[in-house]
């Protein structure tokens, strides 16, 4: 009997253990993770549903999202420059893009661009006062500030430790997806090289033994952070426990954004050197451009309006 | 021999047929936890991996998940990240054309910024063919690992143009267009890899390296019978030249400033040939001498198609989907005449 028993337990046993576990996987779908709430226009691709859902949630919810700020300004090659932005961002898994316009309102072009992007969007905008538009001012200080404050205000109401990583993504640079690999496991600031900057190939903090220990870079090196703006990743976190870093404008001599933003919120020793302890280059400050319109009538003359 | 041992025998019979039963009863569920077990690991992986464009790839958990995702295939060895695998295209589908771009490319600064971004763009392309031809003496490291780091369907082909075709420095002599060897070679190796008879239907597209394309636009071309056209920004000194549509849906001119009387005034990115077409008119290329400024592309359509069989793309013309963008030639003064960075160290 007892034999009879244990040989019906054993032959139930595994198929009882099915059934917990078809029902587990069933009901253990993890929730769509809340993708960001999107201003202006709203984005398109939305997430699709996972048809079987992960039973393990915990890789999906500890990727840190990266936050790309890019200030964007009206020009012609305005929307074929966040074309292929938006291409190479659609690329990477959990990327917020903060979109800012140096302008009054929402323009009609963006709008309708942050609504077919593919991926989460925001769309901000903050016109830049005429006396700053000067050359030789630096640019883009408002628009960068402004996806700061948006940042800022989105989780200040959330518990910390935050995670996620901030940077800035001008929208004429060309970025390699290895990139955001490498700045994804930035716990305060992360610094890399940048290609054709500073009149050379490249510019790159120097390091020894982990540490940023100099710059190499060909214009003025004496910066106390002698990078550009696309060579470094802030977390979100250090962002939000320093509520008044900001890009300043009064008293600031050009080139040295960077530097004056940076020591508000980190030192030297502090720099987390990523790209193979700065020997690869994964960004590079490309320019585009401007665009030869001498073709063009002084007045539409056009029977069809066609954006470009 | 009598019933009692046939019964005796018919009874031993039975319980080796329950034993074997209640064997298989039990085998069978642990090899279907195991299974569901095994399924759980990849199954996430393959779930998500849907051919709904971009979505999918942000769905795949940046670098460790992209990687089980590459070798799903095999056998999942270690989930452990040792190298950065670039995210794959869209998995090839039967149905679609494939579409073959050729993309001649040179050496310079930015050469390997603009391939980049290139190829950030061409990963969203499903049944995309990537032919980069070098203007080099022989393949080059640099594109080597960059072809094989995307991912891409590639063909990496060379040749050099001859020094006395070369462009002089920075001056646009018209009568020597850039890229002309490369893209005829190209154009040979469709011939010599595909057989006209029985080939899978394909496009081609000619797509230079500084150029902006958007996702759309592959999509339009795909359905190309003979020779599709539409608009391109940026050239001949416009926001935009195209071709012009009449309401039947014909081309019937082009919308150019700059001499528009030319057989085909269009720019290279603004037309796409089916590959039945280039290789049934297995004679048809671009012609590299003698060509005057703007008639390099009528050199190659005019012996491919008539202006009648064109098809208007992107919504009969009045869209523009690819932008004739040009890269600012970077300032590297500080290098100076000996150069001062570490020539190792790849740009």
């Amino acid at each position: 009997m007892k034999s009879l028993l244990f040989g019906r337990f054993l032959l139930l046993l595994p198929w009882v253990l099915i059934v917990i576990i078809v029902l587990d996987i069933d009901s253990s779908r993890p929730p769509l993770p809340a993708l960001a709430p999107r201003g202006g226009g709203g984005s398109g691709g939305a997430r699709p549903a996972a048809g079987r859902a992960p039973p393990r949630q915990a890789p999906e919810a500890a990727v840190p999202t990266i936050y790309a700020i890019t200030p964007t300004y009206s020009r012609p090659v305005q929307k074929a420059e966040l074309t292929r932005l938006a291409n190479t961002f659609r690329q990477v898994a959990r990327l917020h893009w903060i979109l800012v316009e140096d302008a009054a309102a929402r323009s009609e072009l963006v709008s309708r661009f942050v609504a077919g992007a593919g991926l989460p969007c925001t769309h901000l905008h903050v016109p830049t006062p005429r006396r700053y538009k000067r050359p030789g001012l630096p640019r883009a200080t408002e628009q960068r500030n402004a996806g700061l404050a948006w940042l800022r205000q989105r989780h200040q109401h959330l518990p910390p430790p935050q995670s996620g990583v901030l940077f800035f993504a001008d929208d004429d640079n060309t970025y390699s997806l290895e990139l955001f690999q490498e700045m994804r496991t930035t716990r305060k600031v992360s610094v890399w090289p940048v290609g054709l900057v500073g009149g050379r190939r490249y510019e790159r903090p120097v390091v020894e033994n982990g540490k940023v220990v100099g710059w190499y870079t060909g214009w003025r090196a004496d910066r106390p952070f002698a990078i550009d703006m696309a060579g470094f990743a802030v977390s979100l976190q250090v962002i939000l426990s320093h509520p008044k870093a900001v890009f300043k404008r009064r008293g600031s001599q050009p080139g040295m954004q960077e530097s004056d933003f940076l020591k508000q919120i980190t030192t030297v020793e502090e720099l987390e050197p990523k790209a193979n302890n700065c020997t690869k280059v994964l960004v590079w400050h490309t320019r585009t451009e401007k665009v030869n319109l001498a073709n063009e009538p002084k007045y539409h003359l056009d029977t069809v309006s066609i954006e470009v | 021999m009598g019933n009692e041992e046939l019964w005796v025998q018919s009874v031993l019979e039975m319980p080796k047929r329950r034993d074997i039963l209640a064997i298989v009863l039990i085998v069978l569920p642990w090899t279907l936890l195991i299974t569901v077990w095994h399924q759980s690991t990849i199954a996430p992986l393959l779930a998500v991996h849907k051919d709904d464009g971009g979505d999918s790839r942000r769905d795949l958990a940046a670098g460790l998940d992209s990687k089980e995702y590459c070798l799903s295939d095999r056998d999942i060895v270690e989930v452990v990240r040792t190298e950065y695998v670039y995210t794959r295209p869209p998995p090839w589908s039967d149905t679609l054309p494939t579409i073959h771009v050729i993309t001649p490319t040179y050496s310079r600064p930015v050469q390997k910024a603009e391939l980049t971004r290139l190829a950030n763009t061409l990963l969203h392309v499903p049944n995309l063919h990537w032919i980069l031809v070098e203007d080099s003496q022989r393949r080059t490291a640099l594109i080597t690992r960059l072809l094989r780091d995307t991912g891409l369907n590639y063909t990496h082909l060379n040749v050099e143009t001859p020094r006395n075709y070369k462009l002089r420095g920075d001056m646009r002599d018209p009568r020597i267009p850039r890229g002309t060897m490369q893209r005829n070679l190209a154009l040979r190796w469709l011939r010599e890899t595909f057989n006209k008879n029985n080939s899978q239907p394909g496009i081609v597209y000619f797509a230079d390296d500084d150029n902006t394309y958007s996702l759309e636009l592959f999509e339009e071309m795909r359905s190309t019978r003979k020779v599709s056209v539409w608009p391109v920004a940026f050239v001949g000194g416009l926001r935009y030249e195209s071709p012009k549509v009449n309401a039947a849906g014909k081309v019937y001119g082009w919308k150019t400033v700059f001499d528009p009387h030319r057989p085909f005034a269009i720019d290279m990115a603004g037309f796409a040939v089916n590959l039945r077409l280039i290789l049934q008119r297995s004679q048809a290329y671009f012609k590299l001498r003698g060509v005057k400024g703007g008639y390099q592309e009528s050199s190659l359509l005019r012996e491919l198609v008539t202006l009648n069989d064109l098809e208007p793309k992107a919504a009969n013309c009045t869209k523009i989907l690819v932008w004739h963008t040009r890269t600012e030639k970077p300032v590297l003064v500080n290098e100076g005449k000996k150069g001062f960075t570490d020539p190792n160290v790849e740009i």
